[in-house]
Formats: structure tokens, C-alpha cells, sequence
């Protein structure tokens, strides 16, 4: 009995351990962003605003003009202009990256052609490709193209860097499926294309669901790629922008901590709303 | 087929041809950054990295942060997972939060840590001073031991959740009756664990090491928003990041690149290999 009532009390810690491990960080920071700059210039450090202000939330989202942000200016309007080229880029590049990897995990999974194993792993190895390898040539190209600074061009590349997992994931789900569904609507005289569109499809609703909040998730964290394509505010998305906040001996923490708030947002409802499915498919158990 | 060919267009014009234009950058001289004509020089370029100070330096530290992220994420991790692995009331929740911080870009995580270390209004510096540990201020960041440490914590905070969820499916897959079998025959929980639970999740564990390896490897980000291109902190990513497009140098830029692609790419088949045997 004590034992059981030992270990009853190890997992409460533990379970502590976790939501504050997960949580502080995120209640920090806003914590932070409804501060003054007095607020966190003092000594010793105040955890928590004396008055809450959304004073950094006004200057980031423009309606004051500019904004000095430890030596840095912000011009007004850039955070909500890079908000929504984020937004933007991201609901594209899912759309566009879930039409293929779909069509493309389904006929891995189901069809039999040659060069199938081939071709399915010469893809998938893609994900490991750093960005760096392809990069130079991949700015020739999209110069080529009139892609540079463009978020039609981040769509394209993330496209090509996301759809290799995406893919492999939907292979995965689909191969767990059972086929009896698929071959009676084959012998009762469907077409492929018709048994996937209405019978597979169907089937895969909670799959496709984890997969658009993991492609959502990974397109708009993506930093690198928009650090090295992007050049102004006409595509920089967030994550590119929120750094450059950072001054180069003191920094606004009021201010980068609402832009890091504001960028938290989406991801953290998608997680939250679709938590179940992502973590089937994360673990490989949906 | 058709279903097949955007993937197979898209990754091969996106993907594959530019692969193969950045492995012949690699094996040409830098000449092509200055306005000269690049000439063939083989593998001189991947001599010359791995000669350099610095790039050495940004594998030593790359080396530091897999070794302390992968440890971390992995005992941790387990301690999550056999918390969290059995049903009870408020489980829902409690796995909603844990997956939050993986949800979160990269970049924000660096923010919202950031002011943890900040040397000015840092709240370590402030925590560590009332309790009398350190007499001063420290510049943690600048510092090569503590920089590499807290980078990497930063990093464990946004992957400890995927590692856990990997490692969770592994303790679900284990059947209760192996467990109650050998309490009859009298085994502890502590001998369970070690006899039963380990050796049965070394699949799982096999997958959760590859993919915080194969993660950890390529860190930039956090360190990017935590310390910028700083010397004492940079990974490998962050030294083909300053010589390709801070010097223009893009042969060994090219050439770090492919090196860093070819250990990862180990890990990767690492990985494949112990996935695959975990799934027949």
C-alpha cells in the first residue's frame, strides 16, 4: 500500500514537472509582453508587470509609428504584413503540399508499378537533405524564374522540402488501412480514381487531419529557407521578422516576447484543437 | 502513375537537380565569388573545411549539443513516458500540454527564452544572485560551456515532446499480461523496468534516438535567436550559414553542407533500419 501511494505521488510530481516544464515558458513570455521596459530593467528581476500593459501588442501592430526597439527601428504595419505573408504561405503550401503527397502516399501504398520502391525511397531520403546543399542552385532557379522575395517562391520550395514526409506519412496510414473497402467498389465496377476518391478518401479523414496540422505546423516554424529567399517585407514571414527585434546591446524584451506571443497563436490553437490526431499519427499508431 | 508525378516532378526540379549543381559547386574552387571562372578542384574544398579552425570547432560544438540534447531527451523522456503511458483521469490534458512546446516555431522558443539569459535582466542572473550562488552578472551566453548547455536545453524543450510521444506508443505496444505474469513469479517494478520494459522498447527507443540525433544535428535556429553567428556557439548549420552567405565563400560553404548531409544521412539509415525491423 505505501508503495502504490509512493508511486501515486511520484506521477503527481512528475505530471507537475511536465505542465511547468511546458507552460513557464509560454507564461513568461507573455507575461513579458504585457511589461514595461522598467518592468524587466529591474533589480532584482520583476517576474510579473506591475500594471499590465498591451503597450508593446500597440507599438508591433503599427498605429504609433516607429517603434525603437534597443537600437533597431520597426516600421509600422511590417509585424501584421509578415503575419499574414506567413499566413498566407502557409495555408498555400498545405493545400498545395496535401494534394500531393496524398495522390502520391495513396499510389506508393496501393499500386503496383515498376520502380516503385526505388522512386518511393529516393524521395523520402530527400528529407534529410540540409537546405544549404541545394540552396545556390535553388536561388538560381527562382532568379530564373522572378520567384526571389515572392511568396509564390517559399510556396514552391516548401512544396518540395515538405511533401518527401508528408508522403511517407500517408503511405504509412494508408497501408494500415484495410483494402477490402477499396477492392469491392473495384469489382462493383469503380474506376482507381473513383474507389479513392470515394472510399478512401472518406476513410482517411482523421489521417488527413494530423497531416495538415504537421505541414501546417512545419511551414510556418520554417526559418531558414524564408532567411536565405526572402529580402523585404513583401514575403518575410514571421519567424524571419521576429529576429531581427533582437538589438544588438539591449533588446525591447516587451516587444519581441508580443511578437513571439502573436507568432504562438496559430500553432499552438492547431495543436491544441487537433492534439488527438497529431499524436496518432506522430506515434505512429492512427 | 499520374498520382506519382507531381511528387516525382516537384522533389526531382527542386530537390535532385539542385543537389547535384551544389555538389558541383563543392568540387570547384571558390574562384566564382570574385567574378573568376570556377575551376575543378575535387575534394580540395572538404580538405580546406575540415582543416579550418572554426569549422572544427562548430563540429566539436555540434558534437556537444546531439550528445546533450539525445541524453536529455531520452531520460526525460522516459520519465514522461512511464508517467503518461496508462490511462487515467486528465490524461488528455496533461499530453495536449506536453506536445505544445514541439507545436512552437523554433524561433519563438529562442524567444521566449531568451530573456532567461539575458545578462542585463536576465532571471537566472537575478534568481542565482538573491540566492548567493554567483556575486555577479553573468554573461552566460558568451561563455563556451554554459552557452552550449542552455542552447541545448532550449532545443530539448521543443523536441522532449515528439521523443515522449515516440516512446509512449512503444510502452502501449507492450502487452500488460508480460507485466503481470512476472509480478506473480515476484519481479519488482524496478526489475521489470530493467528486464521487461527496456528490452521490449528498444524499437521505440531506437527511433526516438535517431530522430532527436537526426534533429539535433542540424540545430540553427535556436542558436541563431539565442546568440546570433557568435564563434563560441556555432553549430555546423550556423558555419555553412556564416561562410556561404555572411563570405560569400560558396564552394566550402557547399562543402560543410555535403559532410553534414552525410552524417545525417547515417543516422537516417540508422534509423530506417531499426524502424523497419520494429514494424515486421
Amino acid at each position: 500500500v505505501t508503495r502504490c501511494r509512493a508511486a501515486q505521488l511520484l506521477r503527481v510530481v512528475v505530471i507537475t514537472g511536465i505542465g511547468l516544464w511546458s507552460l513557464a515558458p509560454i507564461g513568461l513570455g507573455v507575461a513579458t509582453s504585457l511589461s514595461t521596459q522598467a518592468d524587466v530593467q529591474a533589480v532584482p528581476a520583476r517576474w510579473l508587470p506591475r500594471h499590465a500593459m498591451l503597450d508593446a501588442y500597440r507599438s508591433l501592430l503599427g498605429g504609433t509609428g516607429d517603434f525603437h526597439a534597443g537600437g533597431t527601428v520597426s516600421e509600422s504595419g511590417a509585424f501584421a504584413h509578415a503575419m499574414w505573408n506567413s499566413v498566407s504561405v502557409t495555408l498555400m503550401s498545405t493545400l498545395a503540399i496535401l494534394c500531393v503527397a496524398i495522390s502520391a502516399g495513396y499510389a506508393f501504398a496501393r499500386l503496383r508499378f515498376p520502380g516503385r520502391g526505388a522512386l518511393f525511397w529516393a524521395i523520402v531520403a530527400t528529407t534529410v537533405v540540409p537546405v544549404f546543399t541545394v540552396v545556390i542552385a535553388l536561388f538560381e532557379l527562382m532568379a530564373d524564374a522572378h520567384l526571389i522575395d515572392r511568396t509564390l517562391g517559399l510556396v514552391l520550395v516548401f512544396v518540395s522540402t515538405t511533401t518527401p514526409l508528408a508522403m511517407w506519412l500517408v503511405s504509412n496510414h494508408v497501408s494500415e488501412l484495410p483494402t477490402e473497402p477499396e477492392e469491392a467498389a473495384l469489382i462493383d465496377g469503380c474506376t482507381r480514381w473513383q474507389a479513392f476518391w470515394h472510399v478512401v478518401l472518406p476513410q482517411m479523414r482523421s489521417g488527413i487531419a494530423a497531416l495538415s496540422a504537421i505541414v501546417m505546423l512545419s511551414v510556418w516554424g520554417e526559418f531558414l529557407i524564408p532567411l536565405l529567399l526572402t529580402s523585404t517585407s513583401a514575403s518575410k514571414p514571421v519567424t524571419v521578422l521576429i529576429p531581427e527585434y533582437v538589438g544588438k546591446y539591449t533588446t525591447n524584451y516587451p516587444l519581441l516576447a508580443a511578437a513571439g506571443v502573436l507568432a504562438l497563436l496559430p500553432p499552438a490553437v492547431i495543436a491544441l484543437v487537433l492534439n488527438r490526431h497529431i499524436r496518432g499519427m506522430l506515434s505512429g499508431s492512427s | 502513375m499520374l498520382m506519382v508525378a507531381p511528387a516525382v516532378i516537384i522533389t526531382a526540379a527542386l530537390v535532385i537537380y539542385p543537389l547535384a549543381k551544389g555538389f558541383q559547386t563543392s568540387l570547384e574552387s571558390a574562384d566564382a565569388a570574385v567574378g573568376g571562372q570556377p575551376r575543378f578542384v575535387g575534394l580540395g574544398n572538404y580538405g580546406d573545411v575540415l582543416r579550418s579552425s572554426t569549422a572544427r570547432d562548430a563540429i566539436v560544438h555540434t558534437v556537444i549539443y546531439v550528445t546533450l540534447a539525445v541524453t536529455l531527451e531520452l531520460t526525460l523522456g522516459l520519465a514522461v513516458a512511464v508517467t503518461l503511458h496508462r490511462a487515467f483521469r486528465g490524461r488528455g490534458i496533461v499530453l495536449a500540454i506536453l506536445i505544445l512546446p514541439w507545436a512552437l516555431p523554433s524561433v519563438v522558443s529562442g524567444v521566449l527564452w531568451r530573456r532567461v539569459f539575458d545578462p542585463d535582466s536576465g532571471l537566472l542572473n537575478s534568481v542565482l544572485q538573491q540566492l548567493h550562488i554567483v556575486g555577479h552578472p553573468q554573461v552566460w551566453l558568451a561563455s563556451r560551456g554554459w552557452a552550449l548547455v542552455f542552447i541545448a536545453l532550449v532545443h530539448v524543450w521543443g523536441v522532449l515532446p515528439l521523443v515522449s510521444l515516440i516512446l509512449i506508443a512503444g510502452l502501449q505496444s507492450i502487452s500488460e499480461e508480460v507485466y503481470s505474469a512476472s509480478a506473480v513469479d515476484g519481479a519488482t517494478p524496478l526489475r521489470q523496468f530493467r528486464h521487461i520494459t527496456l528490452p521490449l522498447l528498444r524499437p521505440s527507443i531506437a527511433v526516438a534516438l535517431t530522430v532527436g540525433t537526426v534533429w539535433a544535428i542540424k540545430i540553427f535556429d535556436e542558436i541563431y535567436v539565442l546568440n546570433g553567428t557568435a564563434l563560441n556557439t556555432r553549430s555546423i548549420l550556423m558555419e555553412v550559414y556564416n561562410t556561404t552567405f555572411v563570405n560569400a565563400d560558396f564552394a566550402h560553404g557547399t562543402a560543410l553542407a555535403f559532410l553534414l548531409t552525410a552524417v545525417t544521412a547515417l543516422f537516417a539509415g540508422v534509423y530506417a533500419v531499426a524502424f523497419g525491423r520494429s514494424t515486421t
